[in-house]
């Protein structure tokens, strides 16, 4: 610890400082003074994430002061309405501290990169305003210290990630990618709000530090706390792209490539497996068949994308399919008990994926495609692009010593120790990755220059030559790269482990991780197999990839098709099920009974109207007859009554 | 035979049968207005009718409330009449006549 205990202010300032940027730069938009200039978003957006990512240090340092316990700020009441009390706070630990830093860095290099690559659109300002709430969200989610205020954030999350996917929306394809991940991590969302609101009912508690202490502490019954973790799990699938709702993330690459790396390395997807962490002893203590489904689903999507990665064409679909692949990878760690691996790898993987994304949008910005068939030979025009995607790619295969073969390492330990048939799994991955990481490398960098340009270019201007771009895209790629080589190294001597299990009561914690020599070699064969495969086929052409496509038989043609798991997901539930049966059910009740009922209703007071409407014809005489027809019939009515009838 | 109340209590409510009919019936303003008259006149009736007759009532202590009403309604059927007939000139000087159904420009 170098500085004093960082204060409450500060903290709230993590989160405050993109809000403010968002507020302002929408505020400042539409005013005569900047309507038409585009700098000052920018400027504003990377000095409210600069304030951020200072404070942010500050935060990190006193979570590692700490030794990542929980500080103790107390939450303030927002609102109180009967039983239930509405907190707002900041849950300051060693894991919100790592996950504020690795945010604010990421989102503050991501912001650097794309001045460069957003000069001349139409849309900069509302480009830095989303992309500042995007961030604020994010680092409100993470320092949430109430579970309402962690569902708010997370649904602020998927808001902002609409808006940006759906950024370019005078383009149909982004239109629907938009609304695809919109749509799809809503159906996690509703179980996490189905979570929140059983939780609330059966123990009263939204705080959740609270929460997990009465979890660990055996006070919430099985059955709860299994649809609790479950729910929790359904958010965590639908916002981390994990299987059966992955399809959205491939489709998410039609927003800006900055905005990709930021969903990808530091906000959106990592929000699940964050969820999952946070309530990590609620997890434990919770039957154990929840974390065996946590792991496996994790595993399943791991490989299940690894393989999809094989066999993209578009560059930022591979890394699409990576990050898929890579966040299942946490997951599955956080099933087998691996909570600090999980994080670790989240850790590694934010600074890595981010330079693999934004190195993806500066070949853009050289070739105007993303069309991997379109490039080649692009080392010896844009070396530092090709240099830091090198790097980036070895460090996400795992190769020794760069930081992905850390984390991976631990993952793979964390397995093998409780789950074994996962272990052959992450280690299959880990050659897999390799292999459709240097695939691209080759594909992209390497052999004859393609000719470039695609229907995809995400600028307008014309391409020449390929050249390596502007010094603000290039900067952020350089600076990313010293993470990627050494972010490993923070768990060497325990001490990344120390700082997050800290967010975990004493008896759930492991102490600092154990390397064993022969899943170290597995790793790096698999790494180095990976990477040898990828050589021999891409760049040696010894086989060739039709040859091996011939010998693999149908598979090849599975795997692109994507398992037909867009076609079960759009054609078989969307079209057919909900389009076809359940519209046309719902079609039925709507036309049949409720439009009946209403149409009757309508027309009976329709009916009734007409018939008194000759009443009212505006003739004085005919309104003074019904008078008299009503005196007289009054006069009947005493007559015949007599006056008693008056009396009443 | 004597005359009794009942008798002008008869030709009061004759009269004001007669004078609603012609109120209700006519379309021409006049006639209504004459209607409108005669079913003041049939109430003035009845009123003169229960002050003659009040001892029937056993209300003794002011006879001659009914008149003191009489009074009343002339001045105002006479007002009421003036101001009435002075309009209907005028709507029959714009309009060119006094049919109460085409007197309708603020109906709806």
């Amino acid at each position: 610890m170098i500085l004093g205990t960082v204060p409450e202010a500060v903290v709230w300032a993590i989160y405050l400082a993109p809000v403010a940027s968002f507020v302002v730069i929408a505020a400042l938009s539409r005013t005569a003074r900047f309507q038409g200039t585009s700098e000052y978003a920018g400027r504003i957006t990377i000095a409210a994430i600069g304030i951020a990512w200072l404070a942010s240090l500050w935060a990190l340092d006193s979570a590692i002061g700490n030794d990542g316990e929980s500080l103790a700020f107390a939450p303030h009441t927002w609102a109180t309405l009967f039983d239930l009390n509405v907190t707002v706070g900041v849950h300051l630990d060693g894991l919100s501290g790592i996950m504020v830093f690795v945010v604010t860095s990421v989102s503050l290099l991501v912001q650097i990169y794309s001045v460069g690559y957003m000069e001349g659109d139409r849309g900069v300002s509302r480009y830095f305003a989303s992309m500042s709430l995007f961030t604020a969200a994010m680092l409100g989610l993470v320092l949430s210290s109430s579970l309402l205020q962690l569902f708010v954030h997370w649904e602020l999350v998927g808001l902002a990630s609409y808006l940006l996917i759906g950024f370019w929306f005078d383009r149909p394809p982004a239109a629907a990618a938009a609304k695809k991940a919109f749509i799809v991590t809503r159906f996690g969302d509703f179980a996490f709000l189905l979570a929140v609101v059983l939780i609330w009912s059966k123990t009263g508690l939204l705080d959740i530090a609270a929460i997990n202490d009465l979890a660990v502490a055996g006070g919430i019954g099985a059955a709860v706390l299994t649809g609790f973790t479950l729910g929790l799990f359904s958010g965590a699938i639908g916002k981390s792209a994990q299987f059966p709702l992955h399809i959205w993330l491939p489709d998410a690459m039609e927003g800006p490539t900055p905005v990709s790396a930021l969903i990808h390395a530091a906000t959106m997807v990592v929000a699940g497996v964050y969820l999952i962490a946070r309530f990590f002893p609620s997890f434990e203590a919770a039957p154990a068949q929840i974390l065996d489904l946590v792991a496996y689903t994790g595993g399943f999507t791991a490989l299940l994308a690894a393989s999809l990665g094989i066999v993209q064409t578009d560059i930022k679909r591979v890394l699409a399919y990576s990050t898929i692949s890579q966040i299942g990878y946490m997951v599955m760690a956080l099933g087998v008990f691996g909570f600090v691996a999980a994080i670790f790898h989240l850790f590694t993987h934010a600074f890595f994926k981010a330079l693999l994304f934004l190195g993806a949008g500066s070949v853009n910005h050289a070739t105007g495609t993303f069309d991997m068939r379109r490039m080649g030979g692009l080392r010896g025009y844009m070396p530092i692009t090709y240099w830091t995607f090198v790097i980036a790619s070895l460090s996400l295969a795992g190769v020794f010593p760069l930081a992905g073969f850390w984390s991976k390492d631990e993952i793979l330990l964390d397995a093998w120790k409780y789950e074994k048939p996962l272990f052959v799994v992450g280690a299959l991955v880990a050659g897999m990755t390799a292999l459709y990481m240097f695939r691209a490398i080759f594909m992209t960098f390497w052999g004859e220059y393609q000719g470039g340009e695609g229907s995809d270019d995400e600028h307008a201007e014309v391409h020449g030559e390929p050249h390596e771009s502007p010094r603000s895209m290039a900067l952020p790629l350089l600076i990313l790269a010293v993470p990627a080589v050494i972010a490993g190294f923070f768990n060497l001597g325990g001490g990344f482990s120390h700082l997050v299990e800290g967010a975990l009561p004493d008896e759930l914690r492991h102490g600092p991780p154990d390397i064993y020599g022969g899943i170290v070699a597995v790793s790096l064969v698999m790494a180095f197999g990976g990477i040898g495969a990828a050589a021999a086929i891409y760049h040696a052409g010894r086989p060739s990839a039709a040859d091996v496509r011939a010998k693999l038989g149908p598979l090849p043609r599975v795997v692109e098709a994507k398992y037909y798991l867009d076609f079960i997901a759009e054609t078989l539930i969307v079209r057919w099920i909900l389009n076809g049966v359940i519209q046309r059910a719902a079609q039925l009740v709507d036309t049949y009974i409720i439009d009946f009922a209403v149409d009757q209703f309508a027309e009976s007071v329709r009916r009734a109207g007409d018939a008194m409407r000759r009443v009212e014809a505006g003739y004085v005489q005919g309104y003074t007859s019904l008078f008299l027809a009503g005196v007289v019939i009054a006069v009947v009515v005493i007559a015949v009554l007599g006056t008693g009838v008056l009396e009443r | 035979m004597t005359v009794d109340l009942a008798h002008y209590l008869t030709v009061s409510g004759l009269l004001f049968g007669v004078g609603i009919s012609i109120a209700l019936a006519k379309r021409n303003a006049i006639a209504v207005l004459m209607g409108i008259e005669l079913m003041l006149n049939a109430v003035n009736l009845s009123f003169l009718s229960f002050s003659r007759f009040s001892g029937a009532f056993a209300i003794k202590d002011n006879p001659l409330d009914g008149h003191v009403f009489v009074v009343f309604v002339l001045t105002v059927a006479a007002a009421e009449a003036a101001v009435a007939l002075a309009l209907s000139v005028l709507i029959y000087r714009r309009r060119e006549t006094v049919d109460l159904d085409r007197i309708n420009l603020l109906r709806w």
